[in-house]
């Protein structure tokens, strides 16, 4: 049975006049992916600052557990923005601080520092680690004591391509351990990938919040061309299951229902003597949704 | 609290500052003494050295240069344990790894008692090693008999280790933290205190922080000065030691209460 492990209601934080969150809204189930999405400076750090209690919130509140946070915060393991570790202490030195922190026997590191790959250089200090390095050994970290929740901020955030890969996998394998992961980053990508579910935050107001298919929809995405496109967009618009027909630049692009086939769609037209001459059909994309969501033209 | 205190133990142990610090404490600390020798010199009534060096003096002597020793080396020490955890963000890190704040300023004010209650136990094992190998028949009662100096050194010691704590966790930049309770300690305090004198008088000028805490142990020649002073005027430049541990408990009390509300109240 899903249990509701976060739920946030009305949650926001000023600095001044600036408002960083605006009555945020939104609750987490026990195995869900949460990724809260959102351009940079959406709030989204600031959201998971104030749920693990290093930030006040101006008014609002949120519970773990349906409850307090302080009655479950060794339930949660987390990483906030950049890895924070002891710079003259070693991998397992400063795993112990948080062994200890977390009130767990005392225990050798071998499981997680396999996990992460930071095996072979354990007894090296934190400052001599490179970037990826470190953020692995911060995922270690949040595993410490068997967390029912883990919580990354932009995990990937600095890394090369291999590093993200690494990360990544390293994410995906947590994930398939049943833990309830929320993770905030943006990017689109990396949210689709990885996550269930996903909400999106657009300067600190809640724009969008639900599973990743549902944000994503089934819709398919069309891009046609034809050499007579008046004929093509009376076509489409008569066609059953298409819809949000619109003209950019010398395609027509448009959404259709899922089921909807492209080779069939193509007979139809030629028997209506439109000879199409572009036919792409792929999936809506978490960021063509998030566009419209958050109304950018661009994102990060 | 043995929870707390072995996790600051961990976070510490290999520090390079809190090691050098530490070290030099505790080699400084009894060498300090030696600084008795150069009173040989002087035939002008002052003491000679062997009041440096055995009982019962060596109690106010001793704790006057640890008086110094504490608010300098581990006064430090006790900052660098605040700052060095906002400067490389562990604190939010503990926080996030399932300390309270509650349980995170304990640990600092544990560690703190814990530093004052080692230095004065390092200050009572000096005090009667040295003074059982100079004193010409010492006996267990001239060796304790010392105007209750252990105490007075212990509140001292804390009080310089809470003020320290108080400006790290206000402060939170290791450099500038140093700097203010350094120049607060030497240099501003004494300019509010003439100032003080200057606009008001006389009255209460000794009533500040620094100067309660240091009067606790306060520099010896001082203090025979103050009572030859006492005898034919209305005016002491020393608190007595009771004042001096009442005011010092009182100001323990006030850094403990601001640095709580300074961390507990703050983003991190």
């Amino acid at each position: 049975m899903q249990m509701e492990v976060l739920k946030i209601e009305n949650l926001s934080k000023n600095y001044g006049p600036i408002k960083a969150l605006n009555n945020l809204n939104f609750t987490v189930q026990s195995g869900q992916i949460m990724g809260i999405l959102g351009p940079n400076g959406s709030g989204k750090t600031t959201t998971l600052g104030i749920i693990l209690g290093i930030l006040k919130q101006s008014s609002g509140q949120f519970t773990w557990f349906e409850n307090r946070y302080e009655k479950h915060r060794l339930r949660i393991g987390s990483i906030l923005e950049t890895p924070n570790f002891f710079p003259y202490l070693n991998a397992d030195e400063n795993l112990d601080i948080i062994r200890q922190i977390k009130g767990v026997e005392k225990r050798t590191y071998d499981d997680l520092l396999e996990l992460v790959k930071l095996k072979g250089r354990r007894k090296s200090n934190f400052q001599t680690y490179s970037l990826g390095m470190k953020q692995r050994l911060a995922i270690a970290a949040t595993l410490i004591g068997d967390p029912d929740v883990v919580i990354f901020d932009e995990p990937t955030n600095g890394l090369d391509p291999e590093g993200i890969a690494e990360v990544r996998r390293t994410l995906q394998q947590i994930a398939s351990q049943g833990k309830t992961v929320i993770m905030a980053s943006h990017i689109l990508d990396e949210v689709e990938k990885i996550c269930s579910h996903v909400t999106i935050i657009k300067r600190g107001k809640l724009m969008a919040s639900g599973n990743v298919g549902s944000i994503l929809s089934t819709d398919l995405t069309l891009e046609l061309a034809a050499a007579d496109m008046a004929g093509l967009t009376r076509f489409l618009e008569a066609y059953g299951g298409i819809r949000n027909i619109t003209k950019s630049g010398s395609i027509i692009e448009c959404n259709a229902v899922e089921s909807l086939d492209a080779a069939v769609l193509n007979a139809k037209a030629y028997q209506n003597n439109i000879k199409l001459t572009h036919l792409v059909s792929r999936k809506t994309r978490l960021e063509e949704e998030f566009l419209k969501i958050t109304g950018d033209k661009k994102v990060n | 609290m043995l929870k707390l205190l072995k996790l600051e133990f961990s976070k510490f142990k290999k520090s390079t500052v809190v090691i050098m610090l530490s070290t030099m404490f505790l080699v400084f600390f009894p060498f300090s003494l030696a600084v008795g020798k150069i009173f040989d010199n002087f035939r002008t009534g002052l003491p000679t050295s062997d009041a440096f060096f055995q009982f019962t003096t060596i109690w106010e002597y001793l704790g006057y240069a640890g008086n110094w020793m504490v608010f300098f080396f581990l006064g430090v020490v006790m900052i660098y344990m605040v700052t060095l955890e906002v400067t490389h963000k562990t604190m939010r890190q503990s926080i996030i790894a399932g300390l309270s704040r509650n349980e995170f300023f304990l640990s600092k004010l544990y560690i703190a008692l814990f530093i004052s209650i080692l230095a004065t136990i390092y200050y009572t094992i000096i005090a009667l090693t040295i003074g059982f190998i100079n004193t010409p028949n010492p006996t267990i009662e001239l060796a304790i008999t010392n105007e209750w100096a252990i105490p007075r050194f212990f509140l001292m010691s804390f009080g310089y280790m809470t003020f320290a704590m108080m400006v790290g966790f206000i402060v939170r930049s290791s450099g500038l933290a140093v700097f203010l309770y350094l120049s607060f300690v030497l240099m501003i305090e004494k300019l509010i205190r003439y100032g003080h004198m200057e606009l008001i008088g006389n009255k209460f000028t000794k009533f500040y922080p620094m100067k309660s805490i240091g009067d606790l142990m306060p520099l010896p020649l001082l203090k025979m000065a103050d009572y030859i002073k006492t005898k034919d005027f209305d005016f002491s430049l020393l608190l007595s030691y009771k004042t001096a541990s009442i005011l010092s408990i009182i100001f323990i009390l006030m850094f403990v209460g601001l640095s709580y509300i300074s961390f507990t109240k703050r983003d991190l």
